[in-house]
């Protein structure tokens, strides 16, 4: 049985339309991550099916039952709120019970539950301090057991980890996963970070302007997105986009000439092009080569920086008249980002080469043209 | 020079900024209350020469029946007063549904509080009076005959505390509205997902954060029973036969009408000590929060 159901579930603040015909089906135990740039509804989503924002149109069933119009505290939904949201005035131990008291359960039964919580977070030592105590991972783990003590049939996460450093982020990343393993719920987590998209998730969801854009598993979406929004927005660093014309096509193949007369040619298209599209050639960075004499494709530039990350390095490249929109830079510079540590001159000139299928192909209103790409199994 | 000011800056410029205000609260405030103190020992009449009694004018008010009239009315007052951060509570809370009009009821209940208090007194008079007031009237409704309220003297204090409690509810609900706008968001969703609602969700949610509201409704509440003066002072200038004077009043009256300073500034200074205690009170809970957290 599906545990979250959305149909058709539209939002208008005023004269803001926020969500546009959502539907979306979630299986029971999935760990489902919603990413998307600001203001592009996630959070609204999220706040529709925990019932703290009502929907303007469409239905909502949980567990198989038609939730749209009962109070949160009804759906059987547990949430995480972004600034832990935790009680001030009680001590650790009531925040994480509290729900069960609302519930009118009976003493020892919340006892058991608070005490289970506490030993999967590792809270025990902290059950008699009050929130303001508190460390910000013990905090956010606080809220997690808030979570957690009420055995919802749905957890609802809410940007959980973007309060915290970058090494706590890591660690309740994998905290998270972990927990999702061991209780097995339906999770769903909103966040505008695609590292936790990429690494949490069993299927993402890609939002954009209060429309769903891609929905998948999180290898899938980075391999074949479906248009030039999800190319762009999952990857990191960003995929480099160029700007092209179809100067011919034959069948399921299309010519593509961009500036700086870099020419690429596209086989088994999904769909043809017509001839004089003004279309966009997308290529991720870590497909990108240097110096690379067997690369199908390749075209000089000049090296801008270069930054050495360790395990891998990222190159900014002038192309001069073959420029990319919309990078991470905004100079119209290729990244490169390649596996291993090479040194490389300011200045100096090299050939940037990369196989055409390795390429994406958009066109002109953004849907991808090129032909699927084969997932990395896992 | 420059170089002087910017190495003296960090204690310099908070100095400066303070000293026109402790100049001011020193010589009002401090230097008033112990010459207040100074001047209950002598018998004086404001001009002319001070006579040093001793405890001589402590002695005699404790033994004078008129100063526990006053301290019991002022005992009323602060009892009856106790009602307003409650009553400014339930009001904001109703005034604080999101319902068409809401805005201008809102400003009708605000209108106590630019009124003067002697306007309120003389309004209220006017309310009380036997033979045209409104209450007259609504008893008039009813057949039956409005009681004098002010001229009786076990009814008048409750009458004056009455009128008194309007303006001092419509300050405790601006407290409480303000409050109410500042609440976080997120706690009343988490109270909600943990399906709090009307009376737990008030309780255990909402309340607790109004405790600071709350406890500046109160403390402001009881200090403004405690220094009650003017409406006494408008309405019945502690009449019928002093049954509704307070010890403010009296000081007042001691000390003005009866040429007693000494003996006035002997009320004002066990005044002080009474509201000394609340004083007290007031500022270990307001330090004390910063405490837990330190």
């Amino acid at each position: 049985m599906a545990s979250v159901e959305i149909h058709n579930v539209e939002k208008h603040y005023g004269g803001f339309h926020a969500l546009k015909d959502i539907s979306l089906t979630i299986d029971e135990g999935e760990f489902i991550v919603m990413v998307g740039p600001s203001g592009c509804g996630k959070s609204t989503l999220l706040k529709t099916i925990a019932g703290l924002e009502t929907v303007t149109s469409g239905r909502l069933r949980i567990k198989g039952r038609d939730v749209t119009r009962l109070e949160p505290g009804d759906r059987g939904i547990a949430m995480v709120f972004q600034s832990y949201a935790l009680y001030p005035h009680m001590t650790v131990e009531e925040n994480m019970g509290f729900g069960l008291r609302m519930a009118k359960r009976p003493r020892a039964e919340i006892d058991t539950a608070v005490a289970r919580a506490a030993q999967i977070l590792r809270l025990e030592e902290q059950l008699r301090k009050y929130p303001k105590q508190l460390s910000g991972g013990q905090r956010q783990r606080v809220a997690i057991g808030r979570a957690i003590t009420r055995s919802p049939d749905v957890f609802l996460f809410d940007e959980p980890l973007s309060n915290l450093d970058a090494a706590l982020r890591t660690q309740m990343r994998v905290e998270l996963s972990t927990l999702h393993d061991r209780l097995g719920s339906t999770m769903i987590y909103v966040t505008h970070d695609q590292v936790e998209a990429m690494t949490m998730a069993s299927r993402i969801v890609v939002l954009n302007g209060g429309r769903i854009e891609q929905v998948g598993a999180p290898l899938e979406l980075y391999a074949n997105p479906i248009n030039l929004f999800v190319a762009g927005f999952l990857g990191a660093p960003r995929m480099n986009f160029v700007a092209g014309r179809v100067t011919s096509t034959n069948g399921g193949s299309a010519s593509v000439t961009c500036g700086g007369d870099l020419k690429v040619d596209f086989d088994d298209l999904a769909e043809t092009p017509a001839v004089g599209a003004a279309v966009t050639i997308g290529i991720r960075p870590e497909k990108l080569r240097i110096g690379d004499p067997d690369a199908g494709t390749s075209f000089p530039a000049r090296v801008r920086l270069t930054e050495y990350l360790g395990r891998e390095t990222i190159v900014y490249a002038d192309a001069g008249d073959l420029a990319t929109s919309g990078s991470d830079s905004g100079t119209g510079v290729f990244t490169i980002q390649i596996g291993d540590i090479q040194p490389f001159a300011p200045d100096a000139p090299v050939s940037v080469g990369f196989d055409a299928n390795a390429a994406y192909l958009f066109a002109p209103d953004g849907r991808t043209l090129s032909a699927a790409k084969p997932v990395t199994q896992i | 020079m420059s170089h002087l000011w910017r190495r003296h800056r960090h204690w310099l410029a908070p100095t400066l900024f303070i000293l026109p205000g402790a100049l001011l609260f020193g010589v009002v405030i401090i230097l008033a209350s112990i010459e207040t103190i100074w001047v209950s020992f002598f018998d004086w009449d404001g001009v002319g020469p001070m006579q040093w009694v001793g405890l001589a004018n402590y002695e005699q008010l404790f033994a004078d029946p008129q100063f526990y009239v006053s301290l019991k009315n002022n005992v009323i007052w602060l009892a009856m007063f106790m009602l307003a951060p409650p009553l400014g509570l339930a009001l904001a809370l109703l005034l604080n549904q999101a319902i068409a009009g809401m805005k201008f009821l809102k400003s009708l209940f605000f209108v106590p509080l630019v009124l003067a208090s002697v306007t309120v007194g003389v309004v209220f008079t006017w309310v009380y009076d036997p033979t045209f007031g409104l209450l007259s009237l609504i008893y008039g409704w009813f057949g039956a005959t409005a009681p004098a309220l002010l001229s009786d003297e076990h009814l008048v204090s409750f009458a004056v505390v009455i009128a008194a409690l309007w303006p001092q509810v419509a300050f405790c609900l601006v407290l409480f509205l303000a409050g109410l706008n500042n609440l976080n968001e997120d706690l009343i969703g988490a109270g909600r997902v943990d399906g709090a609602r009307g009376f737990a969700m008030l309780l255990h949610v909402v309340l607790p954060q109004l405790r600071e509201v709350s406890f500046i409704a109160l403390a402001v509440t009881i200090i403004g029973a405690l220094r009650s003066f003017d409406m006494v002072a408008v309405m019945t200038s502690g009449g019928p036969f002093g049954s509704s004077t307070v010890l403010a009043y009296q000081m007042y009256e001691q000390s003005i009408f009866s040429y007693r300073f000494g003996y006035g500034a002997a009320i004002a200074t066990v005044l002080f000590a009474v509201m000394a205690v609340f004083i007290a009170w007031y500022l270990r809970t307001l330090l004390r929060p910063e405490q837990e957290t330190a």
